[in-house]
């Protein structure tokens, strides 16, 4: 049980109206009770429906009555008592057999406003002859109207001035405190004196429901109880709702007997009013016989509520019966909407000096991360900023599988187990935090390292980059009010039972596979450094942008060279090979045989420098051309490669595809280019008589053949018989202008060919690698879609 | 009517070894002497056909009848020269040929665009280069019917 789980998470707080905030804690209480619960013992309690008790406490009457005709379809036992009329008299009457018209009109426009603000109104009924005041409560609850009425000793009526003349002082302390200990302390102080309870106290939730008392105030021998922790068992979740919906509870007499609700013809039990908002509700058997342990008699308490969460309670506790007015428990209720306000900032003031230290640890840490390369050299360089910037005494850094330890952590090995756990517990949230590891993550209880204590930060889930700071066990003395573990008793049958305990006696625990709890500051600073990080990250990009518009410029830069360069080497180069050319012409026959021969040469090799500039220019005019992507059918397109390849090559070769080729997105002028360089190396430099060529594809999760990590893509690929790549030229032939053979070798060629096929695969987002093995054959395989 | 039977070729070529290799080509191959007047970039070619600059003094007998012109020249380059005399509206009708390295098919769908008549390739080649020559010469002097000659 968790403090959590007394709040309500289906809406924003801000979104949420009063009227939501009831139907949406009803909703909760419903869930974890059972209606059908009889003999509620602490084995059960945490079940027991307490919100229809169909009792209430004896202090006041409680008429149901229906919509919208107004008729009394319920009344607690002791009306004759108060009213002095017994239940079969007033079972399906009107209501106007006790009330004025002006009254039960008072009563339906009380109902239109909130009832919070209107109730209680002042009636006075004739009761056997003669007045009687009461004060009157009446709200609704599903389709039926409760009415509350309890008997008022005196007819003056707290004025509004009143009102504020005993609030004014209380509010006036209270807001000038600078604390949450002083706030809690001057609290207990005024509640005491305006109810002159024995004894008030602050009772506050930690995370896991347990409750403590963080303030006390109390008459003079009494055994104080500050300090005292309470198990979240003594509470239990229902029991908080109820205290959300109903922040005054009261139990005048907590030796009191139950009276129950009788109805018309069927018993109440079978109508089970819910009584969540009724103020007369009876309450657990438990909790009163767990007071009367106690030795208190009467008691209120007070619900302080911080963002929609029971953050505790005002607690009064009295040894004798005690009955409080409407007046004082009007003020008592607005004490604690003001303690409740307060709260928050209160809060946040707690450890000022430590978050300040938190504040300039990050800010220095930040700063050092934007002078850092990278995201892990920035943390790890500052690894004991890091590490104290939560209060922790180690943190990993997780980077897809790559995990950097820094200070007091589990090993590699279990926090990669960890990390693999933790990635499912975020959920919506960023931030994954437990003082209590081993408890929800078992594992954990076996870290050699003492590690009990987890802050996680997912900086990028999809990214699966992760910051993990640990804390230490640390073996701990908590001082409970009575032994929490529940005890068994025989009652008087033999039975064991189980019940409160009687025991308040201090009773010291050694608390263990606990860390020291993360801080909201704590969690506050990983979640800013989140924000930072992002932020840097952000920055980079833009940076990263910057050079890559400048790249982009001087590609175009380069590529505009190339051009202008190669036209301009052109020019002379024709000029050698035509003055040759001439001069074979008109002295051909001075410079003999020889002489041509070497002219002819001279302007061969012309020729072949102006198809080593084509190749140039062409791949620089790759690197331009706009990409025009549309769904391309490869299995036609290569039939149509195929085609030309045969015309052009006499030699026979037999050309596979064993499967159809899926369909792909790409340019297809530049496939068929991809295609048509590949398919005719592969028969180009093959020297086998029976040429073979296969083209095909396989799965990227392909294990028999060589995928580098990462590729994700279908791969295709074009398989040959030829005479193979040495190994250590494997890396080369992807180089322009890179051959491997003489220049006379294997048809000639400029070298460009696979560097044209790299580019037009890199321009479509793929990879291409090339498995080869020397005199068989090559396999070069690559992927198209990014 | 002119008084020569061939229409003026207009040579608009920077390099001396490319228009010494045409002029070498023309002569060997073609059965006719092709009047032939070269300029030397585009600013030389501009002057000369709106007889201004150097040119100025000597006032031309008659405009050329087909040009031949490199792309790639020094100062105002042989795309402006086309630009302006396909927008001029007493030059737009002589027929231009543009004679160039250049195998951009930027160059070559932009000269398009201004109204050149054809579009050639220097090629390295000297087979090539002749066969080139000589089917240009063929094609514009027997061929084809230029404006002004009839």
């Amino acid at each position: 049980m968790t403090a959590d789980s007394a709040g309500l998470h289906s809406l924003p707080p801000s979104q949420m109206t009063a009227s939501d905030f009831i139907a949406q804690t009803k909703a909760a209480i419903a869930t974890i009770t059972d209606s059908a619960l009889e003999n509620a013992d602490l084995t059960n309690c945490d079940r027991e429906p307490i919100h229809i008790p169909n009792a209430i406490q004896p202090h006041g009457v409680l008429l149901a009555l229906s919509q919208p005709d107004w008729l009394i379809t319920q009344v607690s036992q002791n009306t004759e008592i108060y009213l002095g009329r017994t239940p079969d008299t007033l079972l399906g009457q009107p209501l106007s057999t006790l009330l004025t018209d002006a009254q039960i009109r008072q009563l339906h426009s009380t109902l239109q406003e909130d009832f919070e603000s209107v109730n209680p109104l002042r009636l006075e009924l004739t009761v056997e002859g003669h007045q009687q005041l009461f004060s009157a409560i009446v709200h609704k609850t599903n389709q039926t109207i409760i009415l509350e009425l309890e008997t008022e000793e005196t007819s003056a009526a707290v004025s509004f001035f009143d009102f504020y003349s005993l609030v004014k002082r209380p509010v006036s302390r209270l807001q000038r405190t600078q604390t949450l200990a002083e706030l809690c302390q001057i609290a207990v102080e005024e509640v005491k004196h305006i109810t002159n309870f024995d004894r008030v106290m602050v009772y506050r939730f930690d995370n896991d429901g347990a409750g403590s008392v963080i303030a006390e105030t109390h008459e003079a021998g009494m055994t104080p109880f500050l300090g005292l922790y309470y198990p979240a068992t003594d509470i239990p979740e229902q029991a908080k709702y109820l205290y959300l919906l109903n922040p005054l509870r009261l139990i005048p007499d907590a030796r009191y007997t139950p009276v129950p609700l009788v109805s018309e013809g069927e018993t109440s039990k079978d109508r089970a009013l819910d009584m969540s908002l009724a103020t007369l509700r009876s309450v657990s058997p438990l909790h009163t016989e767990y007071l009367n342990n106690m030795g208190v008699q009467a008691s209120a308490s007070i619900s302080l509520i911080c963002e929609h969460k029971l953050w505790g309670m005002i607690v009064c506790h009295h040894n004798s019966p005690r009955k409080l007015s409407y007046e004082v428990r009007t003020i008592c209720e607005f004490l604690g909407q003001v303690v409740s306000l307060e709260l928050a900032s209160r809060q946040d003031s707690e450890d000022a000096d430590y978050q300040i230290r938190l504040k300039t640890l990050q800010t220095d840490f930040v700063t050092a991360l934007t002078t850092s390369d990278s995201l892990l050299q920035g943390l790890t360089n500052h690894a004991q900023s890091l590490i104290e910037l939560t209060g922790a005494t180690g943190v990993a850094y997780c980077e897809q599988s790559n995990i950097t330890l820094l200070g007091q952590t589990p090993t590699q090995t279990e926090v990669s187990e960890l990390v693999e756990w933790l990635s499912k517990q975020f959920d919506q949230s960023v931030i994954y935090q437990t003082a209590t590891l081993s408890q929800t993550y078992p594992p954990a209880a076996d870290f050699e390292s003492g590690i009990k204590g987890l802050l996680a930060l997912a900086i990028s889930k999809t990214q699966k980059i992760y910051i993990l700071w640990f804390r230490p066990e640390v073996v701990q003395t908590i001082s409970w009010a009575g032994n929490p573990n529940k005890p068994f008793e025989a009652d008087e049958n033999g039975q064991q039972r189980i019940s409160p305990r009687q025991s308040f006696e201090l009773w010291k625990e050694t608390v263990r596979q606990h860390s020291l709890p993360w801080k909201p500051c704590e969690t506050e600073a990983a979640i800013e450094l989140r924000s930072a990080i992002i932020g840097l990250v952000l920055k980079k990009a833009d940076e990263l942008a910057q050079v890559n518009s400048e790249l982009e410029r001087s590609n175009v830069e380069l590529d505009a060279f190339a051009y202008v360069a190669s036209h301009d080497l052109k020019e002379p180069l024709r000029g050698i090979h035509n003055y040759s050319s001439f001069l074979i012409e008109d002295y051909g026959e001075i410079l003999g045989e020889d002489g041509s021969s070497k002219l002819q040469t001279l302007m061969r090799l012309t020729q072949r420098m102006e198809d080593l500039i084509n190749s140039l220019l062409h791949y620089s005019r790759l690197g331009r051309a706009e990409l025009l992507l549309e769904p391309v059918d490869l299995n036609d397109l290569i039939k149509g490669v195929i085609d030309v390849l045969k015309i052009s090559k006499a030699e026979p070769v037999s050309f596979e595809v064993p499967q159809s080729l899926p369909a792909t997105m790409g340019d297809r002028t530049q496939i068929i280019e991809l295609f048509t360089n590949l398919l005719s190396n592969a028969i180009k430099y093959n020297n086998k008589d029976e040429k073979r060529v296969e083209i095909g594809f396989v799965d990227p999760g392909d294990t028999t053949i060589p995928i580098p990590k990462g590729i994700t893509q279908t791969v295709f690929y074009v398989k040959d018989n030829g005479i193979g790549i040495r190994a250590k030229h494997l890396d080369s032939v992807f180089r322009i202008f890179k051959r491997l053979h003489a220049p006379g070798r294997y048809g000639g060629g400029t070298g460009a060919g696979l560097t044209i096929v790299k580019k037009i695969i890199e321009r479509h987002g793929g990879h291409i690698w090339v498995d080869s093995a020397y005199g068989k054959g090559s396999t070069f395989y690559f992927t198209l879609e990014n | 009517m002119s008084d020569t039977p061939y229409p003026t070729l207009l040579v608009v070529e920077d390099s001396d070894e490319d228009f010494e290799a045409l002029n070498r080509i023309m002569r060997r191959t073609c059965q006719f002497e092709v009047p032939t007047v070269r300029c030397i970039d585009g600013d030389d070619a501009l002057d000369f056909l709106y007889q201004a600059g150097p040119y100025a003094d000597s006032p031309l007998a008659e405009l050329p009848g087909i040009i031949l012109l490199d792309l790639n020249l020094p100062g105002t380059d042989g795309r402006e020269v086309l630009n302006q005399i396909k927008q001029d509206k007493k030059l737009k009708t002589i027929p231009i040929v543009v004679m160039t390295t250049s195998s951009n098919p930027r160059d070559i769908e932009e000269c398009y665009r201004c109204g050149v008549n054809s579009y050639m390739l220097k090629p390295t080649n000297i087979e090539h280069l002749k066969s080139s020559i000589r089917l240009f010469i063929d094609y514009w002097y027997q061929v084809a019917v230029l404006p002004g000659s009839v």
